[in-house]
């Protein structure tokens, strides 16, 4: 039974006909009161920025006008970055990128993950060592892989040449077709700790006597990895990867520092061609046109990542 | 002994006083306070000290030195790549502004040449700019065609216009109005090491003498020695890329408009031409085919090319006077057998002019920085505070400073500094000093137009790493760029 007091009836009888939705607000409108200053400021900082940005890509903007005189253009900047060679090159860049930095962090930080699993003398020592090239700052490392790789005195090519390996230091980043791979190779070696530190924390959560039972019932080491412990981690699994590409995909100091998207645009990843088409050429309106498709592709990937969470937490509550 | 080409004969003959007249305008030249029509390494000495100047006194008229305001300064500064006898003149310069204006609150903030186009742009766009910027040669056109700079020339500040050099205030002037006051100029010379020369049985007291020259050369001394030969750069967004290119393309005959005749009009597009293509297949040669240079040069930038020629693994370069000092500083920082290396290799060190062309055309980009005011409406805060900026401006661009900010990389915008004690010292004290104002007859401004940053920052980079990393041929490389030119002056 419910017991309907004065001062509640009377404010229910303030509000005539609301629906659920405007019910359950104003029900907890004082949680509402407690994160509006938050959503407020995210209104300004995000949602601002995004408004102003899908509106200057339906605009040209020559590099002699002010960005003030802007010429209404509709979707000419949209027509224009799909019809564009650069556009394919810059995208296939990307992908290869996303594809290769997320896919090879994530086999390599499993990896680590499965080996540091394992109780030996100097575990967390090397724990420590490997999460160092995740805390170093990006552009640092940037510019110490820059010397690494120098195609005229780098250290690879000093020991290559000094062992006897080759008659001339490698060409790693002024090179067309070995620019983007160095590069990769550089983003792996920073990104790989962030998927051993995930990987670590899921491996954790397998029950130990779920692999004893399995190794009674006689299965080997593959075949208890393979039907115990990956399963269990599958969702955190995805989350990493995700995580991964959505970092990958917005990468910029490593391919700006090391190269700045050279030579002959063969590192241009999204980001690093939006910012000089915006930065260096003063094409707003086209790098506008070119953040709102990086952003709608973003989206996708992060409501693939909330799914993941989503399903997580469903699995967890149900277990 | 150090014996420099200098080619004395032909600065102070007719081809010299022709190129000179391509730099000034006849009124500029009859009102001068030096007689350029004289430029030679001798006419610089003997003018050198004879006049005194009195920087606070001259600047108090402008703005008298009780002054109460405050300023918001960016300037280009010092970067990885200068002496440290230029970052000690930049530290003594805002110490004596603070001592002369005491009651000014100057707000400074030091760029590097590659940040700070960027970071100005960003500024403006969100009305956050500084109150009075100093700006590299190249940009100052493109931001006054945009609106963004209040009118300003030398008399502003109590100078006189023909106290500048005449190609410097063509690169501050748009539609016929002044928008800002040259700090400094300058031009490059040909660097290189004798020693390297001499093992690779070459004239170790002779520079190359053309384009073709140098790319012989570099062969020469890659294949006997298996060092680079010349230090080429194409590096992108660098500055440094355009300051090393473009004089080979205006020696070929090439360019990107008709920047290089006495009276430029932007109309026509040469980057295509086969002058330009001939300047672009040097550096193929030399890259492609000869592999005599850095491999690195596609990312490389001068900074890069200082340490490989102070260790001995570099022939040839193109650069400023302060290279020697930055040598000698490189040379101070080594260790053990370094240390002696460096030093063979900074007795070894000779300057001579920037080669010419197959027809005998000898060309150096007129570089340098301008300053300038912003209108209030793009400044933080709405506001600008006018006497404190031309206080500073007075003060930068007075013989006295011009030359001292100058000392080690370039030459007084106020053509007074010529006459000061200071570069009587400095003629003493920077070796090869001679060799880089000898060029300076020689020097070509880039194209005074708005789109002149993104030409020569963007487009001649890519068009020679295009060409460099066999992405493209050298004609589709000079085309491509040709196009993009095309384009970016017809509003795309």
């Amino acid at each position: 039974m419910t017991i309907v007091t004065g001062k509640a009836e009377a404010r229910r009888r303030l509000q005539p006909g609301r629906s659920g939705a405007l019910r359950k607000i104003w029900e907890h409108r004082a949680d509402y009161g407690y994160v509006l200053p938050a959503i407020a400021v995210m209104l300004i900082v995000i949602a601002y920025p995004i408004y102003y940005t899908v509106e200057l890509s339906f605009f040209k903007t020559p590099p002699g006008l002010q960005l003030r005189d802007k010429i209404f253009i509709g979707f000419d900047n949209y027509a224009a970055i799909l019809t564009s060679e650069v556009f394919w090159k810059v995208t296939l860049n990307t992908l290869i990128w996303t594809i290769g930095s997320t896919f090879f962090s994530f086999v390599l930080g499993f990896a680590a993950a499965l080996a540091l699993h394992r109780d030996f003398v100097g575990r967390g020592v090397l724990r420590a060592i490997l999460i160092i090239p995740w805390v170093i700052s990006a552009v640092a490392a940037s510019y110490i892989w820059k010397w690494i790789y120098h195609s005229d005195f780098g250290i690879i090519g000093a020991v290559l040449v000094g062992l006897g390996l080759a008659d001339r230091p490698p060409n790693f980043i002024d090179n067309v077709s070995t620019v983007l791979p160095s590069l990769i190779v550089v983003n792996i070696w920073r990104e790989f700790p962030f998927a051993m530190i995930m990987m670590m924390a899921g491996l954790q959560t397998v029950p130990d006597q779920l692999l004893r039972a399995a190794e009674v019932d006689g299965a080997n080491a593959w075949q208890r990895f393979w039907h115990v412990t990956f399963p269990h981690l599958r969702n955190v699994s995805t989350v990493t990867i995700l995580l991964l590409a959505v970092a990958n995909f917005n990468s910029f100091i490593i391919p700006w520092i090391m190269t700045g998207g050279g030579p002959s645009n063969a590192s241009h990843i999204w980001i690093t061609h939006i910012y000089e088409l915006a930065f260096g050429r003063q094409r707003w309106g086209v790098a506008s046109a070119y953040s709102v498709l990086l952003f709608l592709m973003l989206m996708t990937l992060g409501y693939f990542y909330v799914r993941a969470l989503a399903g997580n937490e469903r699995k967890e509550g149900s277990a | 002994m150090t014996r420099i080409t200098l080619g004395g004969a032909v600065l102070r003959g007719t081809v010299s006083t022709a190129l000179m007249a391509s730099l000034i305008s006849a009124p500029a030249l009859a009102a001068a306070p030096v007689d350029l029509s004289k430029w030679s390494p001798e006419y610089v000495r003997s003018i050198a000290g004879t006049q005194d100047f009195d920087t606070s006194a001259d600047c108090a008229k402008v703005t008298p030195l009780d002054y109460k305001g405050r300023l918001t300064f960016w300037y280009q500064g010092v970067f990885e790549g200068d002496p440290d006898l230029l970052r000690q003149y930049y530290k003594d310069f805002f110490e004596t502004f603070r001592k002369t204006y005491p009651n000014i609150q100057l707000e400074e903030q030091a760029l590097t040449y590659n940040d700070l186009l960027d970071k100005f742009r960003t500024a403006l766009l969100g009305n956050a700019a500084p109150m009075a910027v100093r700006l590299q040669i190249l940009g100052g056109t493109e931001f006054a065609s945009k609106g963004y700079l209040e009118p300003l020339k030398p008399e502003d500040v109590g100078y006189s216009t023909e106290d500048f050099w005449p190609g410097a205030m063509k690169a501050v002037t748009w539609d016929g109005v002044t928008y800002g006051i040259p700090t400094n100029n300058e031009t490059m010379a040909f660097i290189w090491n004798a020693d390297i020369f001499k093992r690779a049985g070459l004239d170790p007291d002779k520079a190359p003498a053309t384009w073709e020259d140098v790319v012989k050369y570099s062969k020469q001394i890659h294949d006997k020695l298996g060092i680079a030969g010349y230090g080429l750069v194409a590096r992108k967004n660098a500055g440094n890329t355009p300051y090393r290119f473009m004089p080979q393309l205006w020696a070929y005959g090439g360019g990107v408009f008709d920047e290089a005749t006495a009276n430029p009009t932007y109309q026509q597009i040469e980057l295509d031409s086969p002058q330009s293509k001939a300047a672009l297949q040097a550096s193929y040669d030399m890259y492609v085919r000869d592999k005599s240079v850095p491999v690195s040069a596609l990312t490389n930038q001068q900074a890069d090319n200082q340490p490989l020629f102070v260790a001995g693994q570099l022939g040839m370069m193109i650069s400023h006077p302060s290279d020697y000092n930055v040598m000698l500083d490189l040379q101070k920082k080594a260790t053990g057998t370094d240390k002696d290396k460096a030093q063979t290799v900074i007795d070894n060190m000779r300057y001579g002019l920037i080669p010419t062309g197959p027809d005998g055309k000898r060309a150096v980009v007129f570089g340098g920085s301008n300053i300038h005011i912003l209108k209030p409406e793009y400044v933080e805060g709405g506001k600008v505070d006018e006497p404190a900026a031309k206080a500073i401006i007075c003060m930068w661009t007075s013989p006295e400073w011009s030359l001292k900010m100058a000392y080690a990389g370039s030459n007084p915008g106020n053509l007074n500094g010529f006459k000061t004690k200071w570069m009587k010292e400095r003629l003493d004290k920077i070796k090869f000093l001679d060799v880089t104002t000898s060029m300076l007859p020689y020097g070509i401004p880039f194209p005074a137009l708005p789109q002149s940053p993104e030409i020569m920052n963007i487009i001649i980079p890519d068009m020679l790493q295009n060409a460099l990393t066999g992405a493209m041929t050298v004609d589709q490389a000079a085309d491509d760029a040709a196009k993009k030119v095309k384009d970016l002056m017809g509003g795309l």
